[in-house]
């Protein structure tokens, strides 16, 4: 067997993960590698090392990329997504681009309430999780329809970020100046992981990130089981504001094209949690308006279809061929691929729980079958079904799924 | 006014349906038809679910009715009046902080006639245990939605079986990471990842 130059190596795995999103079969099923806690378990190290020491955190990073080679480079967790920042400094570029992830280390400066991380709140081991919560009223729905960015800044953050409680304190100053630090210090990380992720034939793909209108309302504004009875009490006034949020969303997510994204991620929460009808009066229309904008100005969405999205599978045929990818969690993908079929490119196949749970010989199996059906004809992406396998996953269950995508995933 | 109730409470229309529950309640006999009525409501609204023509947002709805309504009514009531088909104790486990998924539960499953007591999020091993031996619970309801949760509950059940209280029990895992593979693994009894489902396996593992 040749060695390959790392550089052909990534080009290579780029255009296998860009393939199957142009539709395509290319030399092999493009796989993402199986991320999440267990990258410091391997690397001997604890989840709390791994998110808030940047060396430690290279170190586990590139040691399991070594060992468990993928297209895209797998990875421990980023951070935790907090639109609210993102959208407050939309006129920022360079800093609303930078910070729609809170990493640990950004949340010692901003003291993000909803935001829980190891080795802080949480136990040294434990993974770092989103929480929500209700930082907006009902009768406040007037003034996020009439300057969504505005309301974001004046009123969320303070109320969202502990240390940017009053926006004109030397709290809040210092706070902002830290966070400039703390930015520089995780590029020069990003640099230098990058670095060494290249001489190990690693693309390096930059991803965007976008959000559905009504999701930031239910996620960092509302709370989703507030939003689900604002939706039955106030429906006009919801309805306003996932327009109002449209423009300033959409304008978030086409900035990252100016830093080199390919395309953008869309991780979607209610999707699951809506009829039919709530979904495709409340939900969809200003998120597929997003997805043809972003298509329109040539970047390609990847949306995360939490749950399950069998009730409204059909309303993706809405999109051009071609549109992006549709990544789902509980969703059949093979189910999905009889419909979607030539139209979309499909991710996700195998679940976590299994890989948790299963043996090497029955994954082996598993994947197999699962590559029988969903190889002919391309635009298949291989990947969990949520990107985060517990530091408890056996080894031996991650090696065996690595293996099976050598030996089955070959066109 | 039962029948109005029930089919205003079923269809969602909560003004309505407060506010008919609230003069029942005021009639002779009418906290326990209000209490059965809402009972019937909430099992339909499952039903429903189960069925695919409600979503998690209408359990959501049907839940905050339930609540409201429960508020003026479970004051009025008699000892006597509620009867319970079982106790449970149910908590997220230890290192998720999530609670959503088994609220949701928690009020359908009252709502069924199941005496639950809520430990909490992040729930230590040991505390399902002494819950255990404080509450003599028919049933433990384990939750998760991250997929660290898997393990937790593993380790939850091995705990309660080195107690040696798993022999009494039944346990029944649900949220987001949990299927049959996932309740082989973690030694429970029943799994559901929705609502609905738990509490019709919950009242199955009662009888």
């Amino acid at each position: 067997m040749t060695v390959k130059d790392p550089q052909s190596l990534a080009e290579e795995r780029e255009a296998r993960f860009f393939g199957a999103m142009e539709l395509k079969a290319t030399d092999r099923v493009p796989f993402t590698g199986l991320g999440g806690d267990i990258v410091a378990a391997y690397g001997g190290i604890s989840n709390a090392e791994y998110t808030f020491d940047y060396d430690l955190q290279r170190q586990a990073t590139v040691k399991y990329l070594r060992d468990f080679p993928s297209d895209l480079p797998a990875s421990g967790g980023a951070g935790i997504g907090n639109i609210f920042l993102s959208l407050a400094f939309l006129d920022f570029p360079d800093l609303s681009t930078s910070i729609a992830f809170t990493t640990g280390p950004y949340n010692d400066v901003l003291g993000v309430k909803f935001c829980r991380f190891p080795g802080r709140e949480l136990p040294d081991n434990s993974s770092m999780q989103y929480l929500g919560g209700a930082y907006m009223e009902p009768k406040e729905y007037d003034e996020l329809i009439a300057d969504p960015v505005k309301f974001s800044y004046e009123k969320i953050v303070p109320r969202t970020s502990t240390n940017l409680e009053n926006l004109s304190s030397p709290t809040a100053l210092a706070t902002m100046a830290r966070l400039g630090i703390e930015m520089a210090k995780h590029r020069a990380s990003s640099r230098a992981l990058g670095k060494e992720l290249a001489a190990l034939g690693y693309p390096s793909v930059v991803r965007g990130l976008g959000w559905a209108p009504l999701d930031y309302i239910g996620d960092q504004l509302r709370d989703i089981p507030n939003l689900v009875l604002d939706l039955r009490r106030h429906p006009d006034k919801v309805k306003a504001a996932v327009e109002a949020l449209m423009e300033p969303l959409l304008k978030m997510s086409l900035m990252y094209k100016d830093v080199g994204a390919k395309y953008i991620f869309i991780p979607l929460h209610l999707n699951e949690y809506l009829s039919p009808k709530l979904y495709n009066e409340f939900f969809w229309p200003t998120l597929k308006e997003i997805i043809l904008k972003l298509f329109e100005a040539g970047l390609k969405s990847q949306v995360f279809f939490e749950g399950w999205q069998d009730p409204h599978l059909e309303t993706i045929l809405e999109l051009p061929a071609g549109w992006g990818v549709a990544y789902f969690e509980k969703t059949d993908v093979r189910k999905a691929k009889k419909l979607l079929q030539g139209h979309t490119c499909i991710m996700g196949g195998i679940d976590v729980s299994d890989i948790i749970s299963s043996t090497p010989a029955k994954l082996d199996q598993y994947v197999k079958e699962l590559f029988a059906e969903m190889m002919p004809g391309g635009g298949f992406i291989f990947s969990p079904n949520i990107g985060y396998l517990p530091r408890e996953t056996p080894i031996e269950n991650v090696r065996a799924v690595y293996e099976a995508v050598e030996k089955y995933g070959k066109y | 006014m039962r029948k109005e109730l029930l089919k205003n409470f079923v269809d969602m229309n909560e003004v309505e349906a407060v506010s008919i529950a609230k003069a029942l309640v005021e009639t002779d006999g009418g906290p326990v038809a209000v209490l059965e009525t809402c009972k019937e409501a909430m099992e339909e609204v499952g039903r429903l679910f189960e069925a695919g023509e409600y979503f998690l947002s209408e359990l959501i709805a049907a839940g905050d009715i339930f609540n409201q309504i429960m508020a003026f009514t479970l004051p009025k009531l008699q000892q006597g009046d509620v009867s319970s088909i079982g106790t449970m104790v149910l908590g997220t486990v230890q290192g998720d902080v999530h609670n959503i998924g088994k609220d949701i539960f928690k009020v359908m499953a009252e709502a069924s006639g199941i005496h639950v007591i809520d430990i909490g999020i992040d729930v230590p091993h040991e505390k399902f245990v002494e819950a255990i031996k404080e509450h003599q619970p028919d049933i433990v309801g384990m939750c998760c939605l991250i997929t660290l949760g898997v393990d937790s509950m593993k380790q939850t059940v091995e705990v309660i079986k080195e107690a040696g209280l798993r022999d009494g029990i039944k346990i029944i895992i649900g949220g987001g990471r949990v299927s049959e593979a996932v309740m082989e693994h973690v030694g429970a009894d029943a799994w559901a990842d929705d609502a609905a489902r738990g509490v019709r396996l919950s009242k199955e593992l009662l009888a």
